[in-house]
């Protein structure tokens, strides 16, 4: 039996914490009192609050991350974590959480123990690593700042340091103002066929914007969107970067942090946040059960989910994360994550079990 | 191959009567041994991953269970549905082996034979194609070609032409640019096979009265078939397992091929495994049947061209064609290095780039961020040292093995052949599962260090050193070798004084392609780095995808000057050291 068959996880019990239901009221207060019940010896650095042993985190001196964002996002990231601790070395591989998640679990399942801290841009791998008892459970005090359906259950396995949302672009030089999209179905206007882009079915934010709409207009308009002959790329930096050359007229999901890099960068591209609200997905990072450096690990984990490691992932432009955090600032745009409508999939049960279906129907979609 | 003819296969036969009459064997037990030994751990280099891949491709349970929880066909069987993706991969794979022999054969043709002006500069700078990464060159050709932003294309239409002149998001526009970026291998193989050439038989059939072309055609073309097939299976097998180009020109054309279908497969949640191994394992059967088919021609005939007779390479004087000529190799050059470069560097300084230039678009952050990167730090030095090394161990490595297979006579040689091509047969992204499942569990703590990509680039590029080595191996005249067992010399001794100077040029095309081949790896480096063993490659089409064509653009640059940089310095030091010892 693994350590999360020992601590009772199930699915279901994760479903009725409601995790990740962003778009629904806080119900309960954030349950600070049981993490801080399993807590030990809390202590506060910069200024932050931590569990880890900040003496030992420093001899053991490295933290080793897997993760899923840009190299310059990652080194970013890592940049500013040895900034606050200069005596803990940071080393990382990326790869897109498919190709990162067979990785790291081949690595256990060969018994080789090499990473501290895993962060994943997808729920469904998330819990099977949490049922396969790769997760540390860990109460980060810094956990109290977050509603409890932000973080996995039982809590201590993994947080959400961060959400990413998608709604529409187009290139101002190709699309007449009149014929500008303005909500989710004109994604589906003739005038965008051969000249329309999204992600391939590798992508989770992909996952939520086929999901939600899906249940928001039915399985047809998907189907009239295949008509569309759509274009898929692996990441927003295509995506954009064809936007704005005028390669593609619009981009059907345009995902607000590309978006933003690509406007300071003076491209003709619009953004438009459908009325109807947009898909959004959170990212999720915690402690690698057996971490080479267990110390460094839970240290790391606190200060990215504290206000000073949430500075960096909301306002460092290559990452672009809306932090979930109440006493977080505005994004650089001017903007709190508050200010937007973002639907999040209600069921997660169902949104997990749907994956296989969409996976099959967008392969289908692109051509693949 | 065996000699059927005239006076050297007289003397082999009397060779062979004098060594039979002294009852010695043909092979001695010390080299016997070292083969064995030698061509066994070549083969479990191969096998060990191999056997890994096809384990599963058929795993029918969970996918992402190791090892698989059952056993089935269903993979394979399944595979019907991507019959497109097949079509299309053997489609682009086939043009672009057309295009890249007729590159090859030509470029090869007139620089080794023909008396080109600028011919010995010209040869130097055929190989820059190939220090320009696939990633590179494919950025390259959309940045010039793509329908709307190409800068042809803008260039077009500010011109006052409409919609645009050429797309470069097509079968035939991969096709070119596979060819270009990953055919080059074509002109060293061929090269390497037309320099160690005898020019008497172009002589005399010259003197004999036939002109220029037949002399190529009828003499040159069949004395270098063994070199062209052998490039055309390698660059055949080398175009299937294309990725670069694919990936950023398919894509956009919803032109899927069977790497780029793969790479899908492998990077998704859950990752499909046994689809994309059983993709790959059906590729073995096409592998096997150009290997099949290489070695049935190359056996069919004869191609010594260098026998105990003495002769210096020479050039034919193709008169007043030189000029003509001159203007293909430059034209070649033109579209495979300096366009692409220029276009390249010329993205790398902008913030979002454009034909058209404006003072406020140019920027140096590009660089600024790349030099930030550790992907530009320690990644880079890594690849450079990785390169050093798996170039010479490489070509120690698999000029044993060409001549293990081609010269040993060893009981089942052949058959190494077969499994030393396996590699080639599968797109590295896939071979790296193979070699990342084998070499986790394999005791010694190599995974995740520079050691176990070492082993990966020797293994991966086994194909392509056997290829180019063999290619002159083939040439070689046995005779030559069994002289000087005559003569008293010893295994060893024939190996150093007559076989491997005989294959100099073999070898120095080898270790050539072999270091930029690993400079460049992208398949099975994304897999198997360590967060404190990263390469380059992997960096620059990780930034492509999440960062910019501007910063990818940048890194390449880097990457390509640092490549140049490091073979300049590396030829100086070995002149110098030539220089020191003939004094």
């Amino acid at each position: 039996m693994s350590d999360a068959d020992k601590s009772g996880l199930t699915r279901r019990g994760f479903l009725k914490t409601g995790a990740l239901v962003a778009a629904t009221p806080l119900l309960v207060e954030v349950p600070f009192a049981a993490a801080q019940s399993t807590a030990k010896n809390v202590t506060k650095v910069h200024d932050f609050q931590t569990s880890a042993d900040v003496a030992k985190a420093e001899q053991e001196g490295e933290v080793v991350y897997y993760g899923h964002d840009s190299e310059q996002g990652i080194a970013i990231l890592l940049e500013a974590f040895r900034k606050d601790f200069p005596k803990i070395k940071t080393s990382y591989v990326r790869l897109q959480t498919g190709a990162l998640y067979a990785k790291i679990t081949a690595e256990r399942s060969a018994g080789r123990f090499g990473v501290d801290v895993l962060q994943l841009s997808d729920i469904s791998p998330a819990i099977d690593f949490q049922k396969k008892g790769g997760w540390e459970q860990y109460m980060s005090p810094e956990y109290a700042a977050y509603k409890p359906e932000y973080q996995s259950t039982p809590a201590g396995y993994f947080g959400v340091p961060g959400v990413g949302f998608s709604g529409i672009a187009y290139n101002r030089g190709k699309v007449k103002p009149e014929q500008a999209p303005k909500t989710w179905k004109d994604i589906n206007n003739p005038a965008f066929k051969d000249g329309i882009s999204v992600k391939l079915a590798t992508s989770g934010m992909q996952h939520a914007q086929w999901y939600i709409l899906r249940k928001m207009f039915g399985n047809d308009f998907w189907q009239e969107f295949a008509k569309q002959r759509p274009k898929g790329f692996d990441a927003r930096a295509q995506l954009f970067d064809r936007l704005a050359k005028g390669e593609d007229r619009v981009c059907a999901l345009a995902e607000y942090a590309g978006y933003t890099l690509y406007q300071e960068k003076g491209a003709e591209i619009e953004f438009v946040a459908p009325p109807e609200g947009m898909p959004a997905i959170a990212i999720y990072v915690g402690v690698v059960n057996k971490a080479p450096h267990p110390e460094a690990a839970k240290l790391f984990v606190d200060w990215a989910l504290s206000k000073r490691g949430q500075a960096v992932y909301q306002n460092q432009k290559i990452l672009l994360y809306g932090s979930l955090r109440p006493d977080a600032g505005p994004m650089p745009t001017g903007k709190k994550l508050a200010d937007f409508k973002l639907l999040f999939p209600t069921d997660m049960n169902d949104y997990v079990a749907s994956h296989p279906i969409f996976v099959k129907e967008w392969n289908s979609i692109m051509g693949l | 191959m065996e000699l059927d003819h005239g006076l050297v296969s007289d003397t082999r036969t009397s060779v062979r009567g004098v060594w039979g009459a002294l009852g010695a064997p043909h092979f001695s037990q010390s080299p016997r041994l070292v083969s064995v030994l030698v061509g066994g751990l070549a083969a479990v280099l191969v096998l060990y991953p191999i056997a890994y891949l096809v384990q599963a491709s058929l795993s029918v349970g969970d996918p992402q269970a190791r090892p698989p929880e059952a056993y089935g066909l269903d993979n394979f069987i399944g595979l019907g549905r991507y019959a497109h993706i097949f079509g299309n991969t053997l489609l682009v794979a086939a043009i672009a082996t057309v295009f890249a022999v007729i590159f090859g054969f030509t470029m090869g043709w007139i620089l080794s034979r023909t008396n080109v002006p600028g011919r010995a500069a010209f040869e130097q700078l055929m190989a820059l194609p190939y220090y320009v990464t696939p990633l590179m060159g494919a950025l390259a050709w959309a940045l010039i070609a793509s329908p709307n932003s190409g800068f042809v294309n803008q260039i077009w239409r500010a011109l006052g032409g409409e919609g645009y002149v050429v797309d470069i998001n097509t079968p035939g526009g991969i096709a070119w640019v596979m060819a270009l970026f990953e055919g080059s291998v074509a002109f060293v193989m061929i090269g390497a096979v037309m320099k160690s050439m005898d020019p008497a038989m172009e002589e005399a059939s010259q003197v004999l009265g036939a002109g220029r072309v037949r002399t190529m055609l009828r003499i040159t073309l069949p004395l270098v078939l063994p070199g062209v097939l052998g490039a055309a299976v390698f660059v055949f097998a080398e175009m299937l397992g294309s990725f670069s180009a694919a990936l950023v020109l398919g894509l956009p054309a919803r032109f899927y091929v069977v790497t780029t279908a793969m790479y899908q497969m492998v990077s998704q949640y859950p990752p499909r495994f046994p689809t994309a191994a059983a993709m790959g394992v059906s590729l073995f059967a096409v592998m096997f049947a150009m290997v099949w088919l290489y070695r049935r021609i190359v056996s069919a005939g004869t191609y010594v061209t260098i026998t105990g007779k003495a002769f210096r390479p020479r050039v034919m004087d193709v008169g007043g064609l030189r000029w003509p000529f001159l203007g293909v190799c430059v034209a070649y050059l033109a579209v495979a290095v300096i366009l692409p470069v220029l276009t390249i560097t010329y993205a790398s300084f902008q913030h979002l780039n454009s034909a058209i230039p404006r003072a406020s678009n140019f920027t140096l952050a590009n660089y600024k961020t790349a030099l930030s990167l550790d992907a530009v730090g320690s990644a880079l030095g890594n690849s450079l040292l990785l390169g050093l090394a798996t170039a010479s161990i490489g070509v120690l490595l698999m000029g044993f093995l060409s001549w293990l297979i081609y010269r040993s006579r060893l009981p089942g040689a052949g058959l190494i052949e077969y499994l030393l091509m396996f590699p080639q047969a599968v797109p590295r992204l896939v071979f790296a599962f193979g070699m990342l499942w084998a070499w986790l569990i394999f005791p010694i703590p190599i995974y995740g260090t520079l050691w176990l990509l070492l082993i990966a680039y020797l293994t991966v590029f086994l194909p392509l050193g056997l290829r180019t080595i063999s290619g002159v191996i083939l040439q070689i005249d046995r005779s030559l070798e069994e002289s000087a067992q005559m003569c008293g010399a010893t295994w060893g001794y024939r190996l150093r004084t007559v076989t491997m100077p005989l294959l100099k040029p073999g070898l120095i095309a080898a270790w050539l392609l072999l270091f930029i081949a690993s400079v460049r790896e992208l398949g099975a480096s994304i897999l198997l780095m360590g967060p404190k063993a990263k390469v380059i490659t992997p960096a620059i089409v990780e930034s492509w995808f999440s960062a910019s064509t501007e910063l990818t653009a940048a890194m390449a640059a880097l990457q390509t000057l640092a490549v140049v940089a490091a073979l300049v310095l590396l030829f100086a030091v070995a002149r110098r050291a030539v220089q020191h010892g003939g004094e």
